[in-house]
């Protein structure tokens, strides 16, 4: 709706004295013209019609000074006698009229300036208010939030474009119809609680399931505030919403993974609690019939030693020697497991120590022996010391023991490469080596590429090794030729493993 | 066997007892040696109840408790006497299978006197078990009330 003002702007102070000087002046000069052309009395309605422009375009003041100037000048031009200020008395009510309707004049001349200046300031309001409320109503399409407004019974009175493009009705579609019939809303809870809420704290927010205009669902994060007009009435709801489907199809998968993993989770707990018990009845019951065995045959030794022949009493050192090998076995088991089971200590250590620590407790097994060693400077680390020092020993000690056949042994411990966060420790040997082809076996629990009676061993060592190696982030590996010596790695990372 | 002994051994495994036994000949401790099977039976011998209601009153100089028992368990047995004013003072020497870190701590916390795991090598089996009935029955001295020696 366009609609152009024709209201005049209002004159300065001066301009409006101005005007009723000039006006009186010309309403003056008009009678005298008039008079000399012999029309009489013409003078007071012309006054009056000065006074009347005054009060019209000058404002009250205005219209007071042309009052005064026109009895002034009335006075002295027209009022015998002529060319005197002089006011007789019989003149005095006709004075009285004139100022009268004069100001009768100004004073419907004021309302109506008063009426204008009214007019005026509230068309001014109100340009501002319509240039406001358009401005809001572009912003709001500009959002890609989802807004409407409906009223108290539902009607919805503001559709934006967010509204549109989330539901896919036009605002011409969507407004004038019911929300919850439009949308088919489902709420968390009764409508009639939510309302309740809604007049009680001026706002509500939920989650509601509903439906666009191709059918499909969707469910949206969606805050209501209510407005009120001035005597506190609601009159009207405003609704924003945001879309959370994907969001909630997410948190659905997510919690459906961690179901599942909280299902794994103790599937895997009471996998090791059966591995625990098993441990302690190996520890617990295994040992003692194997106790029996070696006592019974020892005392059968012992006591009938004259009864066994030759033959037999071979049998009975294999009987003692197979005990005492199973019981090497149930040993090394177990303390395996305990590594698995154990919790690492990491702390800072210097692998330069522990090389040297494994070293020495090696040493007492290669009494008699020319085994020249080549030990490299490794760096300090961070892992658990008790742990890292097992899987060193366990490795110089296959060295040691896998060089045994050579006259002249060289053994090499050294750092092969290094970043911050990954180190590879190696220990080379020119041993008996071994078939790459049974590489997969090598790190096995009781995996064994020799026969006892060449090597002793009860093949756990290498085992022990891989497993802590992983518990610090890490993985072992060997190369090995046959009769060639062999090189084992294993790298150890410095943030990660359990 | 007889029912004055100064040695209480608690042991379910008729082979650990011979073995046991064997060991304890060699010092003449093998009849001051009162075997019972179970944890019920040590304590109905501990209570002078059941089957032990006519033995001679006092304690055992000392206990040799086996922790996996039939009926009442070693761990029971040890809480039961440590619990007990007339018994608490019985020195009592868990000896078991177990290198369990867990039936070690239990066991201490309840106030065990010793704690031997029973070695494998049946040499060293021997050894222990004769160690410790010299020890226990012959160099300690046993707290009052206990049985006297023969």
């Amino acid at each position: 709706m366009q609609w152009k003002p024709q209201l005049p702007r209002p004159l300065s102070t001066i301009q409006s004295y101005g005007l009723a000087a000039l006006s009186v002046s010309v309403a003056l000069g008009g009678a005298l013209l008039l008079e000399r052309f012999e029309f009489r009395d013409v003078e007071v309605p012309l006054f009056l019609f000065a006074v009347a422009v005054s009060a019209w375009y000058g404002g009250t003041g205005a219209a007071v000074l042309a009052l005064v100037l026109s009895c002034i000048a009335f006075d002295y031009f027209f009022v015998q006698p002529l060319y005197s200020f002089y006011v007789s008395g019989s003149d005095l009510p006709y004075f009285i009229v004139f100022a009268t309707f004069a100001l009768l004049v100004t004073w419907f001349s004021a309302v109506r300036r008063r009426v204008e200046r009214d007019l005026r300031q509230a068309r001014d309001e109100l340009k501002i208010e319509v240039a406001e409320r358009t401005q809001q109503a572009s912003l709001l399409n500009l959002t890609h939030d989802t807004i409407f407004v409906r009223d108290m019974t539902n009607v919805i009175t503001y559709w934006n474009r967010g509204a549109q493009e989330l539901y896919g009705w036009t605002p011409e579609q969507a407004i004038g119809k019911r929300s919850p019939e439009l949308l088919h809303t489902v709420s968390p809870a009764p409508i009639e609680q939510i309302r309740e809420e809604l007049l009680r704290s001026g706002r509500w927010d939920g989650e509601l399931e509903r439906s666009k205009a191709d059918g499909s669902q969707v469910v949206v994060a969606s805050r209501w505030s209510l407005r009120r007009d001035e005597q506190g009435q609601p009159t009207a709801i405003l609704e924003t919403n945001n879309d959370i489907t994907e969001r909630k199809r997410r948190e659905q998968e997510a919690r459906v993974l961690n179901e599942e993993l909280a299902k794994r989770t103790a599937e895997l707990e009471a996998i090791n609690r059966e591995l625990e018990a098993f441990a302690y009845t190996i520890s617990h019951d295994l040992r003692a019939p194997l106790r029996h065995i070696a006592g019974f045959t020892e005392l059968l030794q012992k006591n009938s030693a004259s009864l066994l022949n030759e033959k037999s009493q071979r049998y009975v050192t294999m009987i003692l020697e197979s005990a005492n090998r199973m019981g090497n076995l149930i040993d090394d088991l177990l303390a395996f497991s305990r590594i698995g089971r154990a919790e690492t200590h990491k702390t800072p250590v210097s692998l330069d120590q522990l090389v040297q620590e494994a070293l020495s407790e090696v040493r007492q097994e290669t009494d008699g022996r020319i085994i020249v060693w080549k030990v490299g400077e490794l760096p300090a680390w961070y892992g658990d010391r008790s742990m890292l020092r097992l899987a060193l020993v366990n490795l110089i000690s296959n060295a040691v023991k896998f060089t045994r056949t050579r006259a002249l042994a060289e053994i090499e411990i050294g750092c092969r490469e290094q970043d911050q966060n990954q180190v590879v420790v190696f220990i080379r040997d020119n041993g008996v080596g071994f078939d790459m082809k049974y590489i997969n076996k090598l790190f096995g629990v009781f995996q064994r590429l020799h026969g006892p009676e060449v090597f002793e061993g009860t093949g756990i060592g290498l085992a022990t090794v891989q497993r802590i190696v992983h518990r610090h982030g890490g993985r072992a590996w060997a190369e090995g030729l046959v009769d060639k010596g062999a090189t084992f790695y294993f790298s150890l990372s410095k943030s990660q493993g359990v | 066997m007889t029912n004055f002994g100064r040695i209480l051994m608690v042991e379910d495994d008729p082979k650990d007892v011979e073995l046991s036994l064997t060991a304890l000949e060699e010092y003449n401790l093998a009849n001051e040696v009162v075997v019972t099977r179970d944890g019920e039976e040590a304590l109905d011998y501990l209570y002078c109840r059941g089957k032990f209601s006519d033995r001679p009153d006092g304690n055992p100089a000392v206990l040799l408790l086996d922790l996996k028992l039939p009926k009442v368990n070693g761990l029971e047995v040890l809480q039961q006497i440590k619990s007990d004013a007339k018994l608490m003072m019985i020195p009592v020497v868990v000896l078991t299978s177990s290198h369990e870190e867990k039936d070690m701590v239990a066991s201490y916390k309840l106030g065990v006197n010793a704690y031997v795991v029973k070695p494998v090598d049946f040499h060293e089996f021997v050894n222990a078990v004769r160690e410790l009935g010299v020890f226990w029955a012959i160099i300690n001295e046993p707290p009052p009330g206990s049985l006297k020696k023969h």
